[in-house]
């Protein structure tokens, strides 16, 4: 006898629900209450946590550069100076260094930031007098700029 | 010069299981040119009679760590690309690396403590002088 379609009343059932909600359990196993245990709250909890992880990788830029701005500001204080000055006299003296290699110079190269604020410091000299002085005053030597071609 | 980080390759699988077929062709036909183009890998294939465990192929490198992956249901071809994958593999865990770099020595001239900037007679300490 050919059965042409199968009997009404068989269904196909699942074997390995337990390995299926372990794979969402074991994100949830460091979260706190019953959510890390309790499947139907896990998931919920789950989903959120991946979907905040995805969008806070736009934050983490916006934060880390603002961490290191704090802590340039915090160094050229140290030195007499202050951020806003630092920076443009900085990249008006032609060196190109970002925020993150700036802030590991503080912490890691004391000695290496310091001469890099005595630099933005003379810079900003000279640019005063360039403004003020308005003579024949030759220009400053750190005024100069290498152009590369 | 270039030292293959896999050391042995285990092909587990029973001859007479029906999801081991790639397994069956992989050892009759493509073995011995992946044995031939990876000189500096053993592979050993080791049929276990009888039903068993599902087929699996064990990579064991030099620092240690076993990788087992399942080869039921796959054909020959996989089976060969699932092996040169893990030839060309290291055995460090596959997680997600948290930094590009790492240094022993991060600090040459001494790194930054609340005293580096201030005037030296805060921290150096003279002679004492002897009460006159």
């Amino acid at each position: 006898m050919v059965v042409l379609s199968a009997a009404r009343w068989v269904r196909s059932r699942l074997s390995d629900r337990f390995w299926r909600v372990q794979e969402v359990l074991k994100h949830a196993r460091h979260f706190r209450g019953r959510k890390n245990r309790c499947y139907r709250l896990a998931v919920r909890s789950v989903r959120r946590a991946f979907v905040r992880s995805t969008k806070a990788r736009r934050e983490k830029k916006r934060f880390l550069r603002e961490l290191w701005i704090t802590r340039i500001e915090a160094a050229s204080l140290e030195h007499g100076l202050k951020y806003p000055a630092f920076i443009s006299n900085l990249l008006k003296s032609q060196v190109e260094l970002n925020r993150k290699v700036l802030a590991d110079l503080a912490i890691y190269e004391p000695k290496t930031f310091k001469s890099l604020a005595a630099l933005a410091q003379r810079r900003r000299q000279e640019g005063f007098l360039a403004a003020l002085g308005d003579g024949k005053e030759p220009e400053g030597i750190f005024s100069r700029i290498v152009h590369h071609h | 010069r270039y030292v293959r980080q896999l050391q042995r390759l285990q092909l587990l699988f029973s001859p007479t299981a029906a999801d081991a077929r790639g397994a069956r062709e992989f050892v009759e036909e493509a073995a011995q040119d992946f044995a031939r183009q990876h000189p500096d890998v053993v592979l050993y294939v080791s049929p276990h009679s009888g039903p068993g465990p599902a087929p699996v192929l064990r990579a064991e490198y030099l620092n240690g760590t076993v990788r087992d992956e399942l080869i039921a249901s796959k054909t020959s071809e996989e089976i060969v690309q699932l092996a040169t994958k893990l030839a060309n593999q290291s055995g460090l865990d596959i997680i997600r690396i948290r930094k590009p770099f790492h240094t022993d020595n991060p600090s040459v001239q001494g790194q930054w403590h609340p005293l580096t900037n201030k005037p030296s007679i805060l921290t150096v300490q003279g002679p004492r002088l002897q009460p006159q």
